[in-house]
């Protein structure tokens, strides 16, 4: 009877530890916890990196992982938040998250911290930095500016009788009046896709380069029903009534199918498409983003996916983090290794005038001409809504896709709706 | 003595139970009140949250989203419950004639219930594609193409198709189950007075199958209001947020808007209602039927 007793006490107390065990504490540690984007790449440059810093006597050991598997960063970020599990420093921050965590006072403003100054002069980031400026806080170090660019498949263009890549609305019309066959090839991906995100690389794309980089949010208004949302609509529209545009490719490439001639892509494509498309890699060239006049002597603005790293408020090692941080960014020589093993641009002004940098963009010419564009590339709006905002985006372009809807009422719709979530 | 026994037999009954009673403690109900205190608060994953009343009911009744979704789930309905019973008692009753290699067969369908969403989503998306092989095939053979999933009015009924598929393998054994429960004798005495199998379908099999279609039926419904997996990847909801379910719904105000208390009280919502739905159906068509 005794010995039940003891399994009775000692079941109860599991559960209670199982309960207790749910609990926020978190516990002091010896080392620095850092989370890294989930990408095989990235943990190459992060295993070098915390390596060589590791091996320096007395400097904080950095641990880092990748950030835990759900359905995205940010879910895992607010998650681990929640359980007080959040890591010291966390990469592949988006600038709409980033004014979420800032909004909820849970990230420090680097502006404040000793050296962020020094920082900022030596990698020439103070054009970079005006897009990820939180009411005058600098609460996140861009890590990587990707521009999106046109992708042109040459080989195709050429047996269709272009020579030059279309860089206008009437070029990219007269191109898919002779090339287009319904349900089978087009020659331009004017919508990319169904989902929220899709947006930044059609619509948030097309918008910045033909508004020559207005915000589409600016105070928290909503700003896209002006001239310049209204040409891209236009476009879009005059697109998909003429049947030249199609909004479903399924889940392939239709670039290297052979059903498109041009769409948009980034550098992250450039390592892809050497692995598994080599000879397709080969015909492709750069182009800027079309716009209603084409390109002239300036460079055409477009669309950055841009991420970078935050350090949590919470973290008991802020001045290790700091330093580590500082250390990391203030060598050119892990930019290097960064664009080696990523193929993307490090968000710095200086790419293409570094030394450091020159021979492997001499060898690389695609990711040069990404690098060329970083300075026009704008990244998402520094909106917490940016979900709210870019689904109503998504009704906007469908409502001219699915329906008869007039392109201004469509867009006024769109911003009305957006007008009033933001002014919640 | 047996005071004694009784006492060891509540111990052991006790340790046996404290695992299952700390299973749910932790799983069941600290989420459940959880759920209940994030209703009448405000909060965003951070800090403590703080009362807001009943503003999250009144915000999720006034959202047109939320509106959107629930339609969403009858339209769906609509479309899922007729070709899943149809195509479910197809495979049933084609199992029953079947002499050799019925676990095979019956294993084979039921694979698609077991799959993984992500993975068949994929696979259905370059399928059914605007330029897929389904629709090449269609254009060279017939001349046309269906936008399964780029037509407002056809988004939905493509999921259905797809989730019928998912289901059919698990709700066709349901339906076997009832079909080889139903004594041969009565369809002896029925061939004995003429009855044609039409009529024997409807007066006898179907009747004595109440049992398992409303099961069947009561499943389907809740598929119905937690579907996420198939709208989310294939159709991200659209278009014209045709595809949008509760789930998608109450995902990304929790997820991406960060807004828990809202998507918490939309789940509340959602379970009233489904379980209304799933209430009236067993009232109105749930009838005891005992074979003697």
């Amino acid at each position: 009877m005794r010995l039940s007793n003891v399994k009775v006490t000692i079941a109860g107390l599991f559960s209670l530890a199982l309960v207790a065990g749910c609990g926020s504490e978190k516990e002091e540690s010896a080392s620095l916890k850092m989370w890294v984007a989930p990408n095989a790449a990235q943990e190459v440059f992060w295993t070098a990196v915390t390596s060589e810093w590791n091996s320096i006597p007395g400097n904080k050991p950095v641990e880092f992982t990748t950030i835990p598997a759900t359905g995205s960063s940010e879910e895992a970020v607010m998650s681990a938040l929640a359980s007080g599990t959040e890591p010291d420093i966390t990469t592949n921050i988006f600038s709409g998250f980033a004014a979420q965590l800032h909004g909820l006072n849970q990230i420090v403003d680097f502006s404040k911290l000793e050296g962020y100054s020094e920082l900022i002069e030596q990698r020439q980031m103070h054009n970079i930095m005006t897009s990820w400026d939180y009411d005058g806080a600098k609460p996140v170090i861009p890590i990587y500016v990707n521009p999106v660019m046109y992708w042109w498949r040459t080989d195709i263009l050429k047996e269709n009788g272009f020579d030059k890549i279309p860089t206008s609305y009437d070029e990219i019309y007269a191109l898919s009046e002779k090339f287009t066959i319904p349900n089978k090839q087009y020659a331009v991906q004017v919508a990319a896709g169904k989902n929220w995100w899709d947006r930044w690389f059609d619509f948030v794309t097309f918008y910045y380069a033909q508004s020559d980089g207005m915000q589409y949010v600016e105070n928290n208004q909503a700003t896209y029903n002006n001239e310049a949302g209204l040409e891209v609509l236009g476009f879009i529209d005059k697109m998909f009534a003429n049947k030249w545009a199609n909004y479903d490719f399924g889940a392939n490439d239709p670039l290297t199918t052979g059903e498109l001639i041009g769409a948009v892509r980034g550098p992250w494509d450039i390592s892809r498409y050497e692995q598994q498309h080599p000879e397709i890699l080969k015909t492709i060239k750069l182009g800027p983003i079309p716009t209603k006049d084409g390109a002239s002597d300036k460079k055409t603005a477009t669309f950055a996916d841009s991420k970078g790293l935050v350090l949590f408020k919470s973290s008991e090692m802020q001045d290790d983090a700091w330093k580590f941080i500082n250390w990391v960014y203030s060598n050119p020589k892990f930019d290097l290794e960064w664009i080696k093993a990523t193929s993307q641009p490090p968000a710095r002004g200086d790419l293409t005038s570094n030394p450091i940098f020159s021979d492997y963009y001499k060898n690389n010419p695609l990711a040069k001409g990404f690098a060329e564009y970083v300075d026009v590339a704008i990244p998402s709006a520094s909106t917490s809504e940016t979900v709210a905002v870019q689904r109503s985006m998504t009704q906007m372009l469908e409502r001219l896709i699915f329906t008869d809807s007039e392109i201004k009422n469509s867009v006024d719709t769109s911003v009305e709706e957006v007008n009033k979530l933001l002014g919640k | 003595m047996i005071k004694g026994l009784n006492i060891k037999e509540s111990a052991q009954g006790g340790l046996i139970a404290s695992t299952y009673l700390g299973y749910s403690l932790v799983f069941w109900i600290f989420p459940f009140v959880w759920l209940l205190i994030l209703t009448f608060s405000d909060w965003q994953f951070i800090g403590t949250p703080s009362f807001s009343g009943l503003d999250n009911f009144f915000n999720v009744i006034q959202d047109p989203l939320f509106w959107k979704s629930m339609k969403n789930v009858f339209r769906f309905l609509m479309y899922y419950l007729p070709m899943v019973i149809f195509a479910s008692l197809f495979f049933a009753l084609g199992l029953k004639k079947i002499k050799y290699g019925k676990s095979f067969i019956a294993l084979s369908f039921l694979l698609a219930n077991v799959s993984s969403g992500v993975a068949y989503s994929i696979v259905f998306s370059k399928l059914f594609s605007d330029t897929g092989p389904i629709n090449d095939f269609m254009n060279s053979v017939f001349g046309f193409t269906i936008p399964w999933f780029t037509n407002p009015d056809f988004a939905m009924f493509s999921i259905a198709i797809v989730i019928t598929w998912k289901f059919v393998g698990y709700y066709g054994l349901i339906f076997y189950s009832g079909l080889v429960s139903i004594p041969k004798e009565i369809y002896d005495a029925a061939e004995l007075d003429q009855t044609g199998p039409v009529k024997r379908l409807f007066k006898i099999t179907l009747p004595l199958m109440n049992a398992q279609i409303i099961m069947v039926v009561v499943l389907a419904i809740t598929v119905a209001f937690g579907i996420f997996t198939e709208p989310y990847l294939i159709t991200g909801g659209g278009p014209l947020e045709s595809t949008t379910t509760p789930m998608v719904v109450m995902y990304e105000a929790a997820f991406q808007r960060m807004e828990p208390s809202w998507a918490a009280t939309m789940s509340i919502f959602v379970a009233i209602i489904s379980f209304t739905l799933i209430w009236v159906l067993r009232k109105l068509f749930e009838k005891n039927i005992e074979i003697v």
